[in-house]
């Protein structure tokens, strides 16, 4: 049962050292107030999970908060690298980053999976590629029905799925539209799930296209108006693009990066509403 | 329109737009400048078919290939949770990007060096180990040198004929790497034993310039044609509707 709380009592109650956690969000709705918090409270050892990491990742894994990233992509969306990124993995700066890959499609398909309460999912994808020699969450099967050689790829389970949406009402059940992307599933992978959202409302209005996760399957609703920007949240805000192409060069040099971060995310005292 | 002369960037967008004719009614899914405005192309002459992308989640109608000054003409609405449907089905030819390629068509986008600890760490896997085994792929490569067109790729990120040839069932069936468009020339897979050909030079290159700049052995036929150039409405769609502004010749620079 979701908890209206503030964002700080939401991630202390949800998120603890060494956990998996997946932050997700695609092109807009991406989490990033919650994952500053994260910063803030110190977080250490965690498996960061998310389909495609993007600028909110390059900041907690320079922040040293990830010891494993689960991903299928990585980059600054139309601008191009991520440096934090890949000062981590190349250099180990400031802690080394484990990977372990997927597609696109072996990420979605694992947590619907995790959703479904399954252990595995299987795809064509992967066959004749180098990710099943890499990848221990990724193995050969054959089809039982027709000898086909298919590909299995592990449930994910998070620890807890974070995520950003436009409404709650009072009851803590949540309602997100426009670009989406595997928010649905990956919050019912997770053994807990906190949301963040633009505001509480009496009523949710149905919407066409909209996902709407009743209160039962969250742990903890927080309204952080803004909590997806620099992304956006659609018809509450516009994405900030001048800023992913500022973080291309706030992120190439480490001292940069950390004043940046003490200025705009540790210094910071987070909505207590 | 009749003083403007074809640049090579132009000639690379025609290549892109014949890689997809005979597509007919599929998700054309180029992705990169010239791709976007080759594919364009395609669609606003020989394969008017063709469903295209907004880049975001839309499917739309519009020839214009980077902004729609006149509002975008939606099709259909397409959002990141809903491209598997249209992937797996078949119904696509992407074309993308391949920080190394050999000769049978494996392509790399993941990481150079060692997997393990490599010395640089690219965008990932993404799309691709799907692909290459549930619809047609090109690849579309700006600037072509031995160490993109190389003799072994670090890690496959998308699977080549020699690999696909040890599979079997659909994934066998739906396996194609179409065309590998370069800023030299286009390359295909169409010999017996499907290693990477010269399909044709651009003007002013020549096969020998092609083979100096590729990492590997090419399969060069004794009559290699010239790639074709843009007829005058071609010229004219290119350099008043898809791309007035020109990003494609940033792309790819006159010789």
């Amino acid at each position: 049962m979701a908890v209206l709380t503030s964002l700080a009592e939401a991630i202390t109650a949800n998120v603890g050292d060494g956990d998996m956690v997946a932050l997700e969000g695609f092109t807009h709705l991406i989490p990033f107030a919650a994952g500053h918090e994260i910063v803030r409270q110190g977080r250490q050892d965690l498996t960061l999970v998310r389909m495609t990491p993007d600028v909110l990742y390059d900041q907690l894994i320079g922040m040293g908060v990830a010891a494993r990233l689960v991903f299928s992509w990585g980059g600054n969306p139309g601008v191009g690298s991520l440096h934090r990124f890949r000062d981590a993995v190349e250099h180990g700066w400031p802690r080394p980053l484990q990977l372990e890959e997927h597609s696109h499609a072996g990420m979605a398909n694992r947590y619907v999976a995790g959703a479904s309460g399954l252990p595995f999912a299987v795809l064509r994808g992967y066959v004749g590629t180098d990710l099943v020699d890499h990848t221990a969450n990724v193995a050969p099967l054959a089809c039982p029905f027709t000898g086909e050689r298919l590909t299995a790829v592990a449930a994910l389970r998070p620890d807890v799925t974070v995520i950003h949406a436009q409404q709650a009402d009072r009851a803590g059940n949540v309602q997100l539209w426009g670009i989406c992307g595997v928010q649905k599933e990956a919050v019912l992978a997770a053994r807990r799930a906190v949301v963040t959202v633009e505001e509480v409302v009496e009523e949710l209005q149905p919407r066409p296209g909209a996902i709407v996760l009743p209160g039962w399957v969250l742990s903890a609703v927080a309204e952080v108006p803004g909590g997806a920007q620099p992304s956006y949240a659609q018809d509450y805000s516009t994405r900030d693009n001048a800023f992913y192409e500022a973080w291309d060069v706030i992120s190439r040099d480490r001292d940069t990066f950390l004043g940046w971060m003490r200025t705009h995310v540790l210094d910071l005292v987070p909505s207590t509403t | 329109m009749t003083t403007t002369t074809a640049a090579r960037a132009d000639v690379c967008a025609v290549a892109v737009a014949e890689a997809f004719r005979g597509d007919g009614e599929i998700l054309a899914n180029p992705i990169g400048t010239i791709p976007m405005v080759g594919g364009r192309l395609a669609r606003a002459t020989f394969e008017p078919d063709l469903q295209m992308t907004d880049g975001e989640a839309a499917l739309i109608a519009n020839d214009e290939a980077f902004e729609w000054p006149g509002g975008k003409v939606v099709e259909l609405w397409n959002p990141y949770r809903s491209m598997f449907d249209i992937v797996w089905g078949g119904k696509r030819h992407v074309m993308m990007g391949a920080t190394q390629v050999d000769q049978y068509g494996n392509q790399n986008i993941a990481a150079i060096g060692e997997y393990a600890k490599p010395k640089t760490q690219l965008l990932g896997y993404r799309g691709a180990p799907g692909n290459t085994v549930n619809n047609t792929t090109s690849y579309w490569v700006p600037s072509h040198s031995p160490q993109v067109l190389c003799a072994k790729v670090d890690t496959v990120t998308g699977v080549g004929y020699d690999r696909a040839a040890q599979l079997k069932g659909r994934t066998a069936e739906f396996h194609e790497i179409r065309r590998v468009i370069t800023n030299l020339a286009v390359l295909d897979f169409e010999t017996p034993d499907h290693r990477m050909r010269i399909r044709s030079v651009h003007p002013g290159v020549t096969t020998a310039e092609v083979q100096e700049a590729t990492g590997f052995e090419l399969v060069i036929p004794a009559d290699v044609p010239t790639s074709r150039l843009p007829d005058d409405e071609e010229l004219r769609l290119l350099y008043e509707v898809i791309d007035p502004k020109g990003l494609r010749l940033k792309e790819v620079p006159e010789a």
